[in-house]
This record gives structure tokens, C-alpha cells and sequence, in this order.
């Protein structure tokens, strides 16, 4: 597991756990094995859509893989949870988030044969 | 005759009669082309047109296309392809199941988009192709070997090696009608639903050798096919979705299934995964590099999917075994209980070696092991085995009573919901299949309630819409609330023919994860037609109405749309915990069939939608006069 290091911005209400997983770590330097973990700082106002946008603006790789060409919306290929709930059941992507919750970053779900 | 062929085609199908002995060719009309394009398409006219009512699944008419598509044999990844369409022996009704490996390309290089064969064997058969030669040989010293044996014998025999010849075929299961029973080939590639392999045994065919033949296909338009493969190659290599497919196949399914509570873990008991288990060895490269491994790349594919491997450790240490594909390690592990790689990839290809869907494999035994642990199953029924959670070695034992219906066996030859029916008692609520007799895919539907609804509306013995590919690119979704019913109907609707024409162009479901427009330049450049995705929706609509056409006359509708009541249970825990089907199933059908355009009370397609699909002649049938 790789922590990032933690930041303090004064305006932070707390942290959101940020895990992407597995084969999704390729777009945010890894080699698709284990998760990484970031820690991010999360003002009053945050919202899931702010909290992803803050990794996308570190990695464009997952930039470019999240979100669709204008940037606005999800594109199809990662699946995210929020506390373990599909994006869409528990929150939106323009819901509030809270200290303590927990995003996670996983591939899209492609079938099996 | 071959000046006037779209490019792609060979132009003829491969006639065989098992009854009388003959074979023969038989030109197919270009016109049928377009419609129908190849594969499944092609083998769901045939099937319509051939098997009338009253030609069950055992009957000698009964009919068996092995066919392929416009692609198969070109340079584009991934075209060895070909689709199994019958009437099968799990649903008594439409099948196609799909298999990769160099069949589809050899099949072409002989001359030919197609076999069809009908009739029954007095003895043992197998098939042999060569170019022009099309002969029934004896196939006594083939019965009771196994798949990976019948190929070895053969090309011993015959005197190739390599991918000289493909052969497909079934094992003891298959011999022995196990209802469920596949046709495999190419060390590892399976067509595994809806009992196919069972048509085969009856028919007394054991085996199809084919040897690669010498007739070149021509494309239309070369230059375009090779950008067209070029663009599919690329779109697989960089796309976010498919770049993990183009890396490990299947691999990463495990880890992925298990955080939406989509993985199948001890027949739906839970969806959490043991404690202690250690998932870092569920991550691709760990499953990958955990094995002595080496590449097994089907026709023309550059693809980094499948794979050979060598039992590292344990009893069967040495041996070769073909890569699991997820739902390999699902059927053959998660669903029995199983966490361990090792144990499960030897598991799963003496699976492909007897001849079974590995799907159908783990309900079943999945449900023989909770029953027994409950007491619904006592150790006697069993042969005098237990069959605890987790216990590859004696699932294998099972695999064996099943493959030859010794004993208990018999009855789990016949598949869980049979099986279950035939126990009764608590033990029959414990059983996971659909109302049509089809085997789930080796998914946790119930936090899938898109597969769901589409295994149980399927008319091919398995699910037809299968995962969304590239919605965004005709104008679905990028993605949905996998609980919301009318969206989950929607899409599943929405989404129906795109798999359907992949399974008809004579390619790999994961090499045409490309998009559909990139396809169909692949397509047209082939051919010489100009094939957008709107047509090949359509087409792929067309295949799905003729499907459903031929269920509904064979008994098969709307009735039998339903979940067993451990399939459409709740979850007991795990990431869809509490999220209950049942109380939207009515709905979520109801919306399928206005989105595709059927009729809910019948099941038929309505008139306006098979005008819009070509498919006139259908509604005297269908409709009346």
C-alpha cells in the first residue's frame, strides 16, 4: 500500500480516504497491483465530484479515464463506490462527503467468459 | 459464383447427415449475407427454418451449426471464432455459445462458413475436413477420452501438429447426454452453454477435425481492413476498459466482482469473503505470475489473454492447464467455496476435459456442498463422499460421477435445477438456475440485476445482451444505478443485438470490445458493403427475434421468466446486502419487453418491430395470416 503524504489545507474540514484499486492503479502511477490510498483533504463544501477531481488533477492518466471529454461527468470505465456503495445508491457524484468517508477506485465491470 | 460473394464469405455450407452417412456443400446466397452476416446470425435462420416443433433436443433432426463469421481467417484479432447454434438440452430451446481458438479460421480456409449437421449415428463418428474433402470416419478408439485426448489421438493420427488442424469436441460428458455438457476445443476453448455438448453425444458425432485448408479469403478492400484492425488492435491496447482485457483477459474479474457483490461465493451463502484469505493473490499479474506460464493466443490475436500454465505445487503439481478465464475461477472455486488458485486452475480445465459448463458445474456442486453441510443431502445419496466447502478434490470425484452418471451422478448430470427438483425438500430452494432451465453466468446477479434480467428473457440458453460495451456510443448511459429496475430494463433492452452481431462476425467476444463503428469499418472493408452500427444493431435485433421466434415454438415464453428462489434471493451481507430483486421483477420485465418491443403477455415480437427488422415472414407465424 502506498500513503500519500498528507497535506493540511487551513480550510479542511478532514480527511476522505481516496483507495483505487488493483488494475486501476495504472492510472495513478502504479502497476496495477495492490491499492493506493491517498488522503484527501476535504473543505466544508466538498463533494465526491470535488474529491475526485482533486486525484484526477494530480493524475491526468486517471483524468483522462474517470471523466468524460468535457470533464463534467463519469465516463464508462471505472466503477466508483462510496463506502462500498455503488455511485448512485448512497450519493451522487454531487453529494456532500464527510471525515471518515471512503471512495474507492475500481475496474469496470467488463462480463467473464 | 465467387465474383459475385461480398468479400469475407467463402460462400458455402458444409452439409452433413449423419443418418445416411453423406456429406455435401451447398452454395449460400449472398443475399442471406447482409441479413444475417455469419455465426449466430446465420445459425439462428438455419435453426428457424430446420427444426420445426416437434424436433426436441434428442431428436435426430435436431440440427448442429457450427458456424462462423465475414472476419474469421482475416487479419484481425481474435477471428477464429465460432458460434454452436442448436436446440439445446438445458432450456429444450435456442442456443448460441460462442468458442475461440482456430476453428472459425480453419473452417474458412476449407471452403466453408458453416457445418450443419443433422441425423444420427449407428456407431461413433467424427468428422474430418480437408478443402473439399468432407468425410465420417470411425470414431471407436476416440470414445471415453476426454477433450485435451481426442485432440491428441487425432492429430497423432492424422499427422499435424500446432494449429495445422482444429479439432472440437465433447468428452465423457458429452458421450453420456450429460445435460449440461459442452463442445471444447483447442485446449481450452469451450462452447459450454445449454447443453450443446449432449446434441453432439446424441448424434454419436465425437469430434470435428479440421484441417487448415488451402483457399485464401479475399477482403473487399484490404487497405481498409488492415486500418480497420489496426484501430480494434489500438482501441483494445489504450481504451481504460478493454486495455485490461488486452493485458490479462478475464483475470481481473475476481477482485472487481468481489467489491460491487458481484462475486458468486459458496452458492450465494455470502458475498464476504473468507477471513484470511489473501486477495493480493486475486490481482491480475499475481494469478498470472503465480504459474509457469505462456501465451495461447487464439487466431490472428495479440491479445495478452489467454494463456497456458503449470500446476506450481500440491498433488498435481507439473501438469499443464489452460489459464482460467474469470468465470473459470468462479465456477471451479469461489462458488464451491474454493480460494485457492492452485487447486482451482487444475480444477477447472479436468472441467473443460470431461466437457462441462463450468457455470452449471459450480451451482450444482455449490448446491451438493450446502446441502450436505444442512443435512438435505446425506452421505450415502453422495456415493459414500462428503463434499465440504472448498474441496476441489472431491468436486473432482463429482466431475467424474457426473461425466459417466455413476450413482448420484446420474441425477446431477441432469443439472442443479433438475437435480434439485428431483431431491425436493429444502434442498430444492437452495438451487440456482432460471425458469427456462438456463445456467446463470458465474456472476452474484443479485448486485447485477442487468444480467439477471437478461439470462432469464434470453432466448439462447444463456444471457445475449451480456455487460454494456461503449454505451455512450449509441447514446445509453455511461453508467446506471444498478438497483434503479427501470433503468436496469432499459439498459439491458437498450443494449440487445450488439452481442449478437459480435457473435456473428466470426470473432472474439474480447477482441470486438472495440467499438461498434470501428467494427463495422472492419466489416464493410471486409465485405465491401457499407455497414454502419445502426445496421449492425439491427441485425443483431433480427438474430435476437429469430431466437425468440423458435423458443416460443418450442413451448418457451413469457411463463418461464423467473428466478429460482435462491437466484432472485436477497444478500445476506457483502456490498448488496438487503437489496431485494423480487419486489421489481414484474416491473423490470415489463419495461424489457416495451424497450425491445416484444409483447409482455406473449413474448412475441410485436408486427412493427419485426417489419423494422426485415423479418416479415415471421408474422404469419407468429401473428397468424
Amino acid at each position: 500500500m502506498h500513503d500519500s503524504a498528507i497535506r493540511h489545507p487551513p480550510s479542511a474540514i478532514g480527511y476522505v480516504t481516496v483507495e483505487v484499486v488493483a488494475w486501476v492503479t495504472r492510472f495513478v502511477g502504479g502497476d496495477g497491483t495492490r491499492r493506493q490510498v491517498f488522503q484527501e483533504p476535504a473543505a466544508p463544501d466538498a463533494s465526491v465530484r470535488s474529491v475526485l477531481g482533486q486525484v484526477s488533477d494530480r493524475h491526468p492518466a486517471l483524468r483522462e479515464a474517470l471523466w468524460d471529454a468535457a470533464g463534467r461527468e463519469l465516463s464508462e470505465h471505472i466503477e466508483v463506490l462510496v463506502n462500498d456503495s455503488v455511485l448512485g445508491l448512497t450519493h451522487t457524484l454531487d453529494s456532500p462527503v464527510r471525515k471518515g468517508d471512503r471512495i474507492t477506485l475500481v475496474g469496470q465491470y467488463t462480463g467473464g467468459a | 459464383m465467387d465474383r459475385e460473394l461480398p468479400g469475407g464469405y467463402a460462400g458455402r455450407i458444409l452439409r452433413v447427415d449423419l443418418t445416411s452417412g453423406k456429406t455435401w456443400s451447398e452454395p449460400w446466397a449472398p443475399d442471406g449475407m447482409r441479413l444475417f452476416v455469419g455465426g449466430a446470425g446465420l445459425g439462428a435462420k438455419i435453426l428457424w427454418d430446420e427444426v420445426p416443433a416437434g424436433v426436441a433436443w434428442d431428436h435426430p433432426e435436431n440440427r448442429l451449426i457450427l458456424a462462423t463469421g465475414p472476419l474469421a481467417g482475416l487479419p484481425v484479432w481474435g477471428t477464429g471464432g465460432l458460434s454452436v447454434v442448436t436446440r439445446g438440452a438445458m432450456t429444450n430451446g435456442g442456443t448460441s455459445t460462442q468458442a475461440n481458438g482456430f476453428f472459425g479460421a480453419c473452417l474458412k480456409y476449407s471452403g466453408y462458413d458453416a457445418i450443419v449437421v443433422q441425423g444420427q449415428a449407428s456407431s461413433w463418428l467424427y468428422l474430418y475436413v480437408q478443402d473439399d474433402v468432407a468425410e465420417l470416419r470411425d470414431a471407436a478408439f476416440l470414445v471415453g477420452k476426454d477433450t485435451w485426448e481426442t485432440q491428441d489421438v487425432l492429430q497423432a493420427r492424422l499427422g499435424y501438429s500446432g494449429h495445422q488442424m482444429s479439432v472440437y469436441g465433447i468428452g465423457p460428458a458429452g458421450e453420456n447426454l450429460v445435460r449440461f455438457s459442452a463442445i471444447a476445443g483447442d485446449y481450452g476453448h469451450v462452447a459450454s452453454k445449454n447443453g450443446c455438448g449432449a446434441v453432439m453425444g446424441k448424434k454419436r458425432l465425437k469430434a470435428v477435425a479440421l484441417v487448415r485448408g488451402t483457399r485464401a479469403i479475399r477482403a473487399a478492400d484490404p487497405r481498409g481492413l488492415f486500418q480497420a484492425a489496426d484501430e480494434i488492435a489500438h482501441d483494445l491496447k489504450t481504451n481504460p476498459t478493454t486495455r485490461s482485457l488486452y493485458e490479462y483477459g478475464t483475470l481481473n474479474g475476481v477482485l472487481n466482482l468481489n467489491k460491487i457483490g458481484a462475486l458468486p461465493i459458496k452458492n450465494f451463502t455470502t458475498n464476504v469473503v473468507p477471513e484470511g484469505t489473501d486477495m493480493a493473490a486475486w490481482e491480475a499479474p499475481s494469478l498470472r505470475e503465480g504459474f509457469d506460464h505462456r501465451g495461447h493466443q487464439c487466431n490472428a490475436c495479440g491479445m495478452r489473454h489467454c494463456h497456458m500454465q503449470v500446476i506450481p505445487t500440491g498433488p498435481h503439481q507439473g501438469q499443464i492447464v489452460d489459464e482460467p478465464e474469470y468465470e473459470g475461477w468462479a465456477g471451479a472455486g469461489w462458488a464451491i467455496g474454493c480460494t485457492d488458485p492452485v487447486a482451482i486452475s487444475w480444477l477447472n480445465t479436468q472441467i473443460d476435459r470431461i466437457g462441462v459448463d463450468v457455470n452449471e458445474f459450480g451451482w450444482l456442486v455449490g448446491w451438493a456442498m450446502e446441502c450436505q453441510e444442512k443435512g438435505y443431502l446425506t452421505r450415502d445419496q453422495l456415493g459414500g463422499l462428503e463434499v465440504r466447502w472448498g474441496d476441489t478434490e472431491a468436486a473432482a470425484k463429482l466431475l467424474q460421477m457426473i461425466g459417466r452418471r455413476e450413482g448420484f451422478g446420474n441425477i446431477l448430470a441432469e443439472g442443479v435445477k433438475r437435480a434439485s427438483e428431483t431431491v425436493g425438500g429444502p434442498a430444492a430452494t437452495c438451487a440456482i438456475y432460471t425458469g427456462k432451465g438456463a445456467s446463470p453466468r458465474g456472476h452474484d446477479h443479485r448486485a447485477r440485476w442487468e444480467e439477471m434480467l437478461d439470462t432469464i428473457t434470453s432466448s439462447t440458453g444463456t444471457l445475449q445482451t451480456g455487460p454494456p460495451v461503449h454505451p455512450t456510443e449509441f447514446g445509453m448511459p455511461a453508467r446506471i444505478n444498478p438497483f434503479d429496475p427501470e433503468a436496469v430494463a432499459k439498459n439491458v433492452g437498450g443494449h440487445l443485438g450488439r452481442r449478437h452481431f459480435e457473435d456473428s462476425l466470426g470473432a472474439c467476444i474480447f477482441t470486438t470490445r472495440s467499438l461498434l463503428a470501428t467494427m463495422c469499418r472492419a466489416l464493410s472493408a471486409a465485405t465491401g458493403w457499407e455497414f454502419t452500427k445502426e445496421e449492425a444493431l439491427r441485425q443483431g435485433r433480427r438474430t435476437a427475434a429469430l431466437f425468440r421466434a423458435f423458443d416460443l415454438r418450442c413451448g418457451i415464453g413469457p411463463d418461464l421468466e423467473w428466478p429460482s428462489p435462491r437466484y432472485g434471493s436477497v444478500p445476506a451481507d457483502g456490498p448488496a446486502q438487503g437489496r431485494a430483486v423480487q419486489p421489481h421483477w414484474e416491473r423490470m420485465v415489463d419495461v424489457w419487453y416495451e424497450t425491445v418491443g416484444y409483447d409482455r403477455k406473449t413474448g412475441r415480437p410485436r408486427p412493427d418491430t419485426l417489419r423494422s427488422l426485415g423479418l416479415e415472414f415471421l408474422i404469419p407465424s407468429l401473428w397468424g395470416a
